[in-house]
């Protein structure tokens, strides 16, 4: 189980989530830096509640009122083109 | 090959709609107007999308809504398209998402990743 | 520049008939929606009423995407919402191809599926139990010659249904390994236990199986003490509460899943392992509502477990904290696609009113409709949680709660 991904986008596993989290004492942000889990192109849509359920095991703190993380726009992955960067250098 | 749920006890018949012909990897492919490029292809049998731009493993459809971004492909030439969500046209060119080359990652190549690691390594050519 | 009376983020159920209902009271809106089809996860849907009628989505879909059209609504499908800004009095809504100027937003963006990660499940062929929804009723697309699906609860048994009807065949239903990800989904007890809670709601087959364990624990443990071997069958597929999925096997895709016995509790059986060819795998983990954009434009949220997860802060008039800004459908809490409707018929005549010159004729409306999402709620076949009322009420406290602060500050303000 421990090599069993959890963060599709960015392949992180269990094992890797749980060692950092301990390690680290990692806050919900904090873990997101440092394993990259939920910061690849769905933006941690799919694996977002796995990866809190992981941090709460470790924790044992019940999830709280407030998010876990903050949300930033934009919400989709934008390329550089469409946030008005030019496709070709000229 | 047909994967389509011709008959349905409840929604009925499939209504006949207009075929569109597009490309897949440089293969031609047929579907119908209303597919999603990840319908059409799944019809014809297919269920591989892309590469992991890293690892290498194969991806297909995961939430087939647009949420996972697994099914990303190039659609004439536009890259990062979801196939879950985008409908097939005549002659749309679909290309599935490969592996990215990863210059930086030095577990890859050997890359010096210190002074002394590129003195060392020039020391030993 | 055109500023708009709303955006409606989401052309489900939930969106839809807010359109309709703003609309009806000639506001200006656009309805966005990056999916191609209109009618959000409701075109999928297909289960049978316990009058023995049938509930197709698409049909639904299809007559509030008709009525929409037919009061002119400017509905734009295949377009993202990636941004919802706020500026004094309006909001800008933020997509790809163009922005979208407006005096008030509904957010309407539904609910996404929670994953339960398993050994493999990257392969190909390896799926949400949402996705082989879609693909089976709504693009009539096989998912594959034969599948396994991980979870047991009401929309995997809704959904298992829906899969039998296409002619799919099903090896089995099991559920997950017990692990800190999949947690109470992988404990037969607990799973029995939600499975007879819903089971008076008697919407299908699946509903009724659930009823032969009865309400009492002892039954129930009982049942699961002498559950056969074999599972229990529906629908010629055997559902296995003592079973549950080690990995998923394959290099390039699915082509087979290794199965453990589980005891009562859930913890594995030694050398129980079995093998089974398959070729497609539906993952159903649950839903939870959908709401990055609300948390976006600042939205203070609420945990709620029988809602499904974090939902915003709203009122029974579908009103954020923050004025202008609106939710609908399943970002307020998962229930059933005919609560969504509902909700959106409130939100579009919230909007409508505070847009009025005669409020009082369309507060008269509001009530009404109001009481048409609790009655809607009550009457409602398909319940993803028992407390969903108790779960309703507290978010509808905390509402109050930060409005009635928000008057102190006021009052504090205008004393010094």
């Amino acid at each position: 189980m421990k090599d069993t991904i959890i963060c599709r986008c960015e392949e992180v596993t269990l094992g890797e989530l749980e060692e950092l989290a301990k390690k680290h004492h990692s806050s919900a942000r904090e873990l997101k830096l440092l394993s990259r889990a939920g910061m690849g192109f769905c933006g941690g849509r799919t694996c977002r509640q796995a990866v809190d359920r992981v941090l709460t095991s470790i924790t044992k703190k019940d999830p709280t009122d407030a998010l876990p993380l903050k949300v930033a726009p934009p919400v989709r992955p934008m390329s550089l083109v469409d946030l008005g960067g030019a496709a070709k250098d000229e | 090959m047909n994967n389509r749920i011709e008959n349905h006890p409840i929604l009925g018949e499939l209504e006949k709609r207009k075929k569109v012909t597009f490309q897949f990897d440089g293969k031609s492919y047929e579907g119908y107007e209303g597919d999603t490029i990840a319908a059409a292809l799944l019809a014809n049998g297919i269920r591989t999308l892309r590469k992991h731009e890293e690892s290498g493993n194969p991806r297909g459809i995961y939430c087939n809504i647009g949420h996972c971004y697994e099914c990303r492909v190039t659609v004439d030439g536009e890259t990062n398209v979801r196939a879950c969500l985008t409908p097939i046209k005549e002659n749309m060119v679909v290309e599935s998402g490969k592996v990215q080359p990863s210059p930086l990652d030095p577990s890859k190549e050997n890359i010096p990743r210190t002074y002394a690691e590129y003195m060392e390594m020039e020391g030993e050519k | 520049m055109q500023v708009y009376d709303a955006v409606i983020i989401g052309a489900g159920p939930a969106g839809l008939a807010a359109a309709i209902q703003c609309r009806e009271n000639n506001l200006n809106v656009v309805v966005l929606d990056e999916y191609p089809k209109a009618g959000g996860r409701l075109l999928g849907q297909l289960y049978q009423e316990p009058d023995g009628t049938w509930w197709n989505g698409i049909e639904e879909s299809k007559a509030l995407e008709t009525k929409a059209e037919q009061l002119d609504t400017d509905i734009r499908l295949g377009v993202s919402v990636h941004h919802i800004e706020t500026l004094d009095n309006q909001f800008v809504v933020h997509t790809k191809k163009e922005n979208f100027t407006t005096k008030n937003v509904i957010i309407a963006t539904g609910a996404a599926e929670s994953p339960v990660p398993v050994p493999g499940w990257t392969l190909p062929g390896v799926m949400s139990i949402g996705a082989a929804q879609v693909m089976t009723n709504v693009h009539r697309v096989k998912v594959g010659e034969k599948g396994i699906i991980v979870g047991i609860n009401v929309l995997s048994a809704a959904i298992a249904q829906e899969l039998h009807l296409a002619g799919i065949e099903l090896h089995s239903m099991v559920l997950p390994a017990k692990h800190i990800i999949s947690g109470e989904q992988a404990n037969p007890r607990k799973v029995i236990d939600d499975l007879s809670r819903v089971a008076h709601l008697a919407p299908s087959k699946f509903i009724q199986f659930g009823s032969k364990f009865a309400k009492y624990k002892w039954a129930q443990n009982l049942a699961l003490q002498f559950y056969p071997k074999n599972g229990i069958k529906m629908w010629e597929m055997p559902i296995h509460l003592r079973k549950a999925i080690k990995q998923i096997n394959g290099t390039e895709k699915v082509e087979s899943v290794t199965l453990v016995d589980v005891t009562a509790d859930g913890e594995i059986v030694e050398h129980s392992e079995e093998e089974v060819q398959v070729d497609f795998v539906c993952i159903a983990g649950g839903l939870y509502p959908l709401a990055e954009l609300a948390a976006v434009v600042g939205c203070p949220f609420q945990y709620s477990e029988e809602l499904g997860g974090h939902v915003p802060i709203h009122n029974e008039r579908m009103e954020t904290p923050i004025p202008g800004i609106y939710v609908a459908g399943n970002i307020t809490g998962i229930e059933s696609a005919k609560v969504a409707r509902e909700q959106g018929i409130v939100a579009g005549l919230s909007i409508a009113k505070k847009e009025s010159d005669s409020p009082d004729i369309i507060e008269e409306k509001l009530q009404t409709a109001i009481e048409n999402v609790k009655a809607t709620r009550k009457a409602a076949t398909i319940q993803f949680h028992p407390n969903i009322p108790e779960g309703r009420a507290n978010v509808s406290a905390a509402f109050s709660k930060i409005i009635d602060e928000q008057k102190t500050e006021t009052t504090k303000e205008k004393i010094s």
